[in-house]
């Protein structure tokens, strides 16, 4: 599945609208952390990133690790410049009112898997 | 141009993390125990016992009034202001957005208000040791209101730390100086932080007496002033900071 099919299996609300999204990018899996560099040091490439860090270094950890889209959990949603940021790199964001760990599981139940440590 | 042996960032008792022992007094004798020429009072998310430390210290110690915030990112960020008013006005926006203390002390430490002779004068009512609600850059913009220089906390920790929290410094957010861990240190990354190209200290981190002075700044400068300090993260007429 393409991030823009798990989106819509999961029903979560795209942020960034604008970014067209390549339909043949499968996501391998993904990644939950809010330690920036613990997800730049460990998400999976084309993978997805599960967070409640809505910090604008966010973005630019996303893009530095090849990811496909970003999950805000627990309602949160970044500011203005961070989904501006977001749409320049094309990369999807989506926020859900979920915890964490229910979109983790979700998205397992999904078929989706962690990296191996 | 004079040198001047620095240690920005310790702690006293009204951190919850810290020792009780860290009263004005002490933290003061230690200080010229240790041959430190300036410290910097950085109790987390309270100036509180600042000018208390200051009181306690003569004309031989410069004490300046400081702050630790934990951001909402969890990044911590020192902020060092000219005076203890400054730092108690950012210290009460700080303190405003955070949480009330509740019975924490059985879990986190105490959180004592002294006077300069070490004497209780109460408990901090909120609990210091959670993240307050300034995001790292609105934490650096208070800190600058207030005529303050922003310090991005004990770089090369794993945890609280910019680099730790955020992966990389965020383009949004320009600090006056880094402070260089012990972790930082003794992995070797003094060349890798200065790449970052700001000025870099390094501190004690006391939460005990006897730690202070235990990592120090060397500041070459005229006097041992915050105005000096200020003028040395620019590197104003050749004057600086090193690690020492």
């Amino acid at each position: 599945m393409n991030v823009k099919q798990l989106a819509e299996e999961l029903g979560i609300d795209s942020l960034t609208p604008e970014v067209v999204v390549d339909e043949s990018r499968q996501v391998p899996g993904g990644y939950t952390s809010d330690l920036l560099s613990d997800v730049l040091a460990h998400a999976p490439h084309d993978g997805v990133l599960v967070t409640v860090q809505i910090h604008l270094n966010v973005v630019a950890v996303a893009a530095h690790a090849g990811l496909a889209g970003v999950i805000f959990a627990m309602g949160l949603r970044p500011d203005e410049a961070t989904r501006q940021k977001a749409v320049e790199e094309g990369i999807a964001l989506y926020a859900t009112q979920e915890p964490a760990f229910d979109i983790v599981g979700r998205l397992y139940a999904l078929g989706l898997r962690g990296t191996q440590a | 141009m004079k040198h001047f042996a620095a240690d920005l960032h310790i702690h006293t008792a009204l951190s919850p993390c810290a020792a009780d022992e860290m009263t004005p007094g002490a933290i003061v004798h230690a200080a010229r125990d240790a041959g430190l020429d300036m410290i910097a009072i950085c109790d987390h998310n309270t100036a509180g016992n600042a000018e208390a430390v200051q009181q306690a210290a003569r004309d031989d110690l410069a004490v300046i009034a400081g702050i630790e915030i934990t951001t909402v990112e969890e990044v911590h960020v020192l902020g060092l202001f000219p005076d203890a008013d400054a730092a108690a006005a950012a210290g009460d926006a700080v303190r405003q957005t955070l949480p009330s203390a509740n019975g924490s002390h059985k879990d986190f430490g105490h959180q004592w208000l002294m006077d300069p002779e070490g004497r209780v004068l109460g408990t901090e009512a909120k609990m210091l040791s959670v993240a307050s609600g300034f995001a790292l850059s609105d934490a650096v913009r208070l800190i600058r209101q207030h005529g303050g220089l922003a310090v991005a906390s004990h770089i090369g920790r794993p945890a609280f730390s910019v680099l730790s929290q955020l992966g990389m410094l965020p383009k949004n957010t320009r600090f006056d100086a880094i402070e260089i861990s012990a972790t930082g240190l003794r992995a070797g990354r003094q060349a890798e932080f200065a790449a970052l190209g700001l000025p870099m200290v390094t501190s004690s981190d006391s939460h005990f007496l006897a730690d202070v002075g235990c990592r120090r700044t060397m500041l070459e400068s005229l006097l041992a002033t915050f105005d000096e300090l200020s003028l040395a993260f620019k590197g104003v007429d050749r004057r600086r900071c090193c690690l020492a």
